[in-house]
């Protein structure tokens, strides 16, 4: 190995041969002198190593080995939406944990002169006029569930129509299954935390619908709505769900789910 | 190879073409310019919105460090002197960021670029 500086790093020797205008010899000079204390360029340059030697050891996959770049690569961005659901999830995580500082989940009345406000309404009045940034905060909480529901279902239909669900993949499915019926349950727990006109009524049917359910019907309506009547006891039940109990069951299968994914490969397509 | 033969196809590296002027480079170097002039237009552009905030917003964080730092130093300038020094100072940060990204576009390195686009350049 030879200890000589290799020509390609002599930059200002190359600057000095080279016929520059005065704009660009400063503009060089100046992030070579960077290039040269920051060394950013050599970081992304090992990252691009071990990229690539990880990748090496990789077997050729399924579309490499029948050459099916050619005819599939169009399909690849919906190969995203998993990642795109987990980023919303993660996004609607971390704003929903800023806005409990904020949120109380109480009924009663007459925390602000909003006529017939409960508490509950009012912290969110209060979090989307008072709060710095909390109109912000409240909006990203609100497009990141729906942008994560959104993802979810177009998730299962590639899943679905790309045969990714067959053997040995059935397991994943049925959590998958199960992870976009909690995410739906999110999202009708956390609709229902404003407690304006909107979430009461959609808890009246949510309320109905236990009650309609044969045999079981009055215990899942006690069991998830505390009683058959939305009330104080209602909304608390909401908030648990939404902030303490989904959280942790939700996280733990998409650990799961994306485990499993790492485990057995990306489904290829046939 | 490839590389050597398109370096030798490219009589003129230093070329002033439809697009503008072209710079051929080595990759190492092609490398630096990337990085750094894009990591430069990005905090250019972050910082210059920020100051343009400043500019335009009362209770702004910058605003009151800088209202502040000059109050140390027994400057007190009218609100409107402020913000236009801020809006202006944001402005031309802004343009900064633009103008080495724009600066950085003119390099490539050896391989890289259409060879017909020069080639059509020339003949017309």
């Amino acid at each position: 190995m030879s200890l000589k500086k290799q020509d390609d790093y002599d930059h200002s020797a190359w600057i000095k041969s080279k016929d520059l205008s005065p704009v660009e010899t400063v503009f060089l000079t100046t992030l070579v002198w960077l290039d040269k204390r920051l060394r950013i360029v050599d970081y992304l340059e090992l990252l691009e190593t071990l990229y690539y030697r990880s990748n090496m050891q990789m077997p050729k996959s399924h579309t490499e080995q029948y050459d099916l770049d050619n005819k599939f690569w169009y399909w690849y961005p919906l190969y995203t939406l998993g990642s795109f659901s987990t980023i919303a999830y993660v996004v609607a995580a971390v704003s929903g944990a800023l806005l409990g500082f904020y949120y109380s989940p109480s009924t009663a009345a007459g925390a602000c002169n909003i006529s017939n406000a409960s508490v509950a309404y009012c912290s969110i009045a209060g979090i989307m006029r008072d709060l710095q940034f909390g109109f912000m905060l409240r909006s990203i909480h609100r497009w990141s569930a729906q942008v994560m529901v959104a993802a979810v279902f177009l998730h299962m239909l590639r899943v679905y129509f790309t045969g990714a669900y067959k053997e040995p993949r059935e397991l994943n499915w049925l959590i998958g299954i199960v992870l976009i019926s909690l995410t739906m349950v999110f999202g009708y727990t956390g609709y229902l935390l404003p407690w304006d006109q909107l979430a009461f009524w959609a808890g009246q049917i949510g309320v109905e619908m236990s009650l309609s359910i044969p045999l079981a019907g009055e215990w899942v309506a006690q069991l998830l709505f505390g009683g058959f009547t939305l009330s104080q006891a209602t909304l608390q039940r909401m908030y648990i769900i939404h902030v303490f109990l989904l959280p942790f069951v939700v996280t733990t299968l998409i650990a799961i789910h994306i485990g499993i994914v790492w485990v057995q490969g990306i489904a290829e397509p046939h | 190879m490839t590389d050597q033969s398109s370096v030798d196809a490219d009589p003129d590296p230093e070329s002033t073409g439809a697009g503008g002027r072209d710079v051929v480079v080595p990759l190492r170097l092609y490398k630096t310019i990337v990085v750094f002039s894009t990591l430069i237009a990005v905090v250019s552009v972050v910082l210059g919105f920020t100051l343009l905030d400043a500019a335009t917003l009362q209770v702004s964080l910058v605003r009151g460090l800088v209202a502040g730092a000059l109050s140390a130093v027994g400057l007190a300038p009218a609100e409107g002197a402020l913000s236009a020094a801020l809006a202006a100072a944001g402005l031309s940060t802004i343009a900064l960021g633009a103008g080495v990204y724009t600066l950085g576009t003119r390099f490539r390195t050896a391989g890289m670029g259409n060879a017909e686009d020069g080639r059509s350049d020339t003949s017309e």
